[in-house]
């Protein structure tokens, strides 16, 4: 029997730490603080965002029952610590110079977003949500706004991924920005839902 | 309504007044009846009670009264009927009556008080029918109708009709299902003619006023629109001649994506077309489009609407296109997803473009005084003219297009003009072209495209680029500017998926030296993210006219370098491995002076800026030296830096001689971060203030 207990010791240790170093093969928190930097860049100041987004459960790298200071101490202890250190780039002219064109972007786009005639969408677009709030006038400026938008969004997520040399990151952190795009915007904003139905924020 | 209805009721009339007429014989002054139920198939009225009192022979007054009738659809049932014809004509051969009074309440259509009149001829079965004031859905409507053995007319008239009753009136009925919601008035005339239950010929006018309509979904919309409509049908044995004309003078209307400003623009259309029903085709004879200040424009063809290419054939002379309404109102909503998402246009065009079975065939346009410049500022040309020829088929075709200027991103093109040659989904050059860039000139040997529906463009050119000043060239893209010569021979550009790959060398005089640039690729470059990889060779390069282009503190002696996998994106670099040095055994005269020093000191980050100059080597102006020189391998925006030669914890920058004055500067930082580098850079050429040669 105890031949047997210590491959299987090694197996569960390996088993673990294969969990963790997936967790952290891609930096998921990482990705949501640089998401949550170039998102507050781009909607600029504005009203605090509302408290309402802890009802949406989201994914998180470690399990909750775990007291938080273990944690690290455990991670350290699985993963080599340049690994755990993990972080996102976010610092190249690319994406410096797509920031700067959506944050010039976002004060033409908020009052659409704030009418809810533009909602942000469930793969970190934007799309037009009910074109009848929008002035007859204005509608193709703002249809030619939320295509440029969507083309710079892609381009960011892209170069994100690209930047810190992993290209196969692009999906989540698209995934990431989606869902901090709506948890970084204020009260009243429209997000979709993977199914397509809008919600108001 | 149609016109067996009407047939049914003088029917009904007759049966009640030659009731009258037959009891007239007995001389008596007036007649009551009461008829209680009568019934028809598909109506019953109740209660039905007439009253004739004989004025004269001919005439009398006629009252007729019914509690309730039920008519066959879409009239319903209707209550409190009363009609009132103080003065009817009862002769042996006609029967009328011109000034009736018609009450009744209806569920459909509410109270109403309708003048009517009519008249009906025994001998030849005439039926004359009017009706006026009819009270329908906020406005009034009149009818006159006529029925005859030669076939029927009817002429209705209608104003002030709201839509928005209108239209739940006609959903309701299952007419038209509610398309659009709003608030308007509608008002119409109609003349309509036929046999039986079949329309010979109808005419229609009508003007429509909607301060505000839209569907569920916003794609058709209107605000404060008038709208004038004019339409006339008529039968042709098996098919209909249709004709009509619509303008609109103001008002806005968007129909996604087009947004039509009739107030600035009025739009004028007009159409004539053929349509047989059985073999489900349309001819269409012509068909014309004015909105002013947009496009004017003719077309004909004909559909199969059975076939599986419908289009047969479709000619569409554009007599005027004028820009920017063209491109704002007609392009631009179908052109988000590309380069050309956001133009500035000014200029005319015209064309005539010919499709057949469905496709493109031909197409021929003219450019006049044409301006397209990207609000992006990725590109821009002015003054283009042109003629473009193409054919889906068939023998190859010229066209030739020229420019006064043009750009692309901040180099300007001068006046050029292209001739080439277009046959299926290719195009090539037919003589060699010269673009003029800057004060050079770009020599086009040789130019193919090759295009496919749904496929990615590819094209290829050959050419000589002549000496272009560097001075031109770098204050057009606001670098810095310095002197020189760009010039190269680039034999073989090609662009496929995306990616620009120019062969050959592209050769810089500049600096009294020389800087040599190959491996030349450019991905995606009209993109958000444009990126461009290339090799660079220096050689020779004279430091002082360097130095004092950029203000950067006198250097005397030579500078080879170079810059291998130079990465950019965005048009900044992220990744490039970087060694500039003096060339071995160079034989120039080395000398450095005390401002380059403090310069390249304070670049360093060591903040000793100024430490040469306070010190007691301030006594010298300048300083002798054996070797400089740099390198650095940029990285996720880190520089790895490193020097001529090492030193201790550190690497020489630059490394005096053995006599003195002795000055060596040893750089200690070997990772800087590039950004802070360049800015550095940057503040020290510019706070000496640029020299502009």
């Amino acid at each position: 029997m105890k031949t047997l207990r210590i491959p299987m010791t090694m197996l569960l240790i390996l088993f673990a730490a294969a969990c963790v170093t997936i967790n952290v093969y891609f930096p998921a928190e990482a990705a949501e603080k640089a998401a949550d930097r170039i998102i507050k860049d781009v909607y600029g100041e504005q009203p605090a965002p509302s408290q309402g987004p802890a009802a949406e459960p989201q994914s998180r790298l470690q399990p909750e029952s775990v007291p938080a200071r273990y944690r690290y101490s455990l991670l350290d202890w699985l993963v080599s610590p340049a690994n755990a250190a993990a972080d996102l780039s976010v610092n190249t002219p690319a994406i410096s110079q797509l920031k700067a064109d959506m944050e010039q972007r976002h004060r033409q786009l908020a009052p659409h977003y704030a009418s809810g005639a533009v909602g942000m969408t469930h793969n970190g677009e934007i799309d037009i949500r009910d074109q009848t709030l929008i002035p007859l006038k204005d509608r193709n400026t703002v249809k030619q706004l939320v295509a440029k938008e969507n083309r710079d969004r892609g381009a960011l997520y892209t170069e994100i991924a690209r930047a810190n040399g992993h290209p196969e990151w692009e999906s989540e952190i698209r995934q990431t920005f989606a869902r901090r795009w709506v948890d970084n915007a204020p009260g009243g904003w429209w997000y979709s839902s993977a199914s397509g139905s809008w919600k108001q924020k | 309504m149609a016109p067996g209805r009407y047939a049914r009721t003088a029917g009904l009339l007759t049966v009640i007044l030659l009731a009258g007429v037959a009891l007239t014989a007995d001389a008596l002054e007036s007649i009551s009846l009461k008829l209680g139920r009568v019934a028809g198939p598909g109506w019953t009225v109740d209660e039905l009670e007439s009253r004739l009192v004989w004025r004269d022979a001919q005439r009398a007054a006629l009252l007729l009264t019914a509690t309730q009738a039920r008519l066959p659809e879409p009239l319903g049932t209707i209550g409190g009927l009363q009609l009132d014809c103080p003065d009817a004509l009862i002769a042996a051969d006609e029967l009328a009556c011109s000034h009736a009074r018609l009450e009744f309440s209806s569920e459909r259509i509410g109270p109403q008080q309708i003048r009517t009149g009519f008249r009906y001829r025994f001998s030849d079965r005439r039926l004359q029918l009017d009706l006026a004031n009819i009270r329908l859905d906020g406005g009034r409507v009149s009818i006159k109708a006529v029925q005859a053995a030669h076939g029927w007319d009817l002429a209705l008239q209608a104003d002030g009709l709201q839509l928005d009753a209108l239209a739940a009136r006609l959903a309701a009925a299952g007419i038209l299902p509610v398309l659009v919601k709003g608030v308007g008035t509608l008002a119409f005339s109609a003349q309509l003619k036929g046999t039986a239950a079949r329309l010979d010929a109808g005419q229609v006018s009508a003007r429509l006023q909607s301060s505000q309509f839209s569907d569920a979904e916003g794609s058709v919309a209107g605000e404060n629109l008038e709208l004038l409509v004019d339409a006339t049908v008529t039968a042709h044995g098996a098919s209909w001649g249709l004709s009509g004309e619509l303008s609109a003078q103001q008002g806005q209307v968007y129909i996604d994506p087009v947004f039509v400003d009739a107030t600035k623009t009025p739009v004028h259309a007009s159409t004539r077309f053929d349509w047989h029903p059985g073999r489900r085709r349309i001819s269409l004879h012509s068909f014309d489009y004015d909105q002013s200040k947009t496009v004017r424009l003719h077309a004909d063809g004909s559909l199969d609407l059975d076939a599986p290419a419908p289009l047969e054939v479709l000619a569409v002379d554009v007599e005027e296109g004028t820009f920017p309404g063209l491109y704002n109102t007609y392009f631009q909503p179908w052109l988000n997803d590309t380069v050309l998402a956001d133009l500035h246009t000014e200029g005319a065009l015209a064309g005539q473009l010919h499709w057949q079975d469905g496709r493109l065939a031909s197409a021929r346009l003219q450019l006049d005084g044409l301006t397209i410049n990207d609000r992006e500022a990725r590109f821009g040309v002015g003054g283009l003219d042109g003629r473009i020829d193409w054919a889906g088929q068939g023998p190859a075709r010229p066209s030739q297009l020229a420019w006064e200027q043009a750009q692309v991103y901040r180099v300007p093109l001068g006046r050029s003009q292209l001739r080439v040659e277009s046959a299926g989904s290719s195009v090539h050059l037919r003589e060699p072209a010269r673009i003029a860039v800057l004060d050079g000139e770009l020599q086009v040997e040789e130019f193919e495209l090759e295009y496919a529906p749904g496929a990615a463009s590819s094209w290829h050119v050959d050419g000589i680029l002549t000496p272009v000043s560097m001075s031109d060239l770098t204050r057009a893209l606001g670098w810095p500017e310095f002197g020189g010569k760009l010039s190269g021979v680039i034999p073989n550009v090609n662009y496929r998926d995306g990616e620009l790959a120019v062969g050959g060398m592209l050769l810089v005089r500049v600096f009294d030296g020389e800087v040599t640039l190959s491996n030349l690729r450019l991905a995606q470059p009209l993109s958000v993210v444009p990126r461009l990889w290339v090799d660079a060779r220096a050689s020779n390069i004279d430091l002082e006219t360097l130095t004092r282009t950029f203000s950067f503190g006198r250097i005397e002696g030579r500078l080879d370098g170079r810059v291998d996998e130079l990465r950019m994106e965005s048009w900044r670099p992220v990744a490039f491995d970087a060694a500039f040095a003096t060339p071995p055994g160079d034989k120039s005269r080395h000398r450095i002076s005390q401002k380059a020093v403090d310069n390249i000191s304070s670049i360093g980050g060591g903040g000793l800026s100024g430490a040469v100059s306070r010190s007691f080597m301030g006594f010298f102006k300048d300083f002798p030296y054996d070797r400089l020189g740099l390198s650095c391998r940029l990285e996720n925006g880190t520089c790895q830096m490193d020097g001529v030669a090492p030193a201790a914890k550190g690497y020489y920058i630059v490394k005096s001689r053995l006599l003195p004055p002795r000055l060596d500067v040893i750089g200690y930082a070997d990772r800087v971060d590039w950004e802070s580098l360049v800015s550095q850079l940057i503040a020290v050429t510019r706070t000496q203030g640029a020299v502009v040669k």
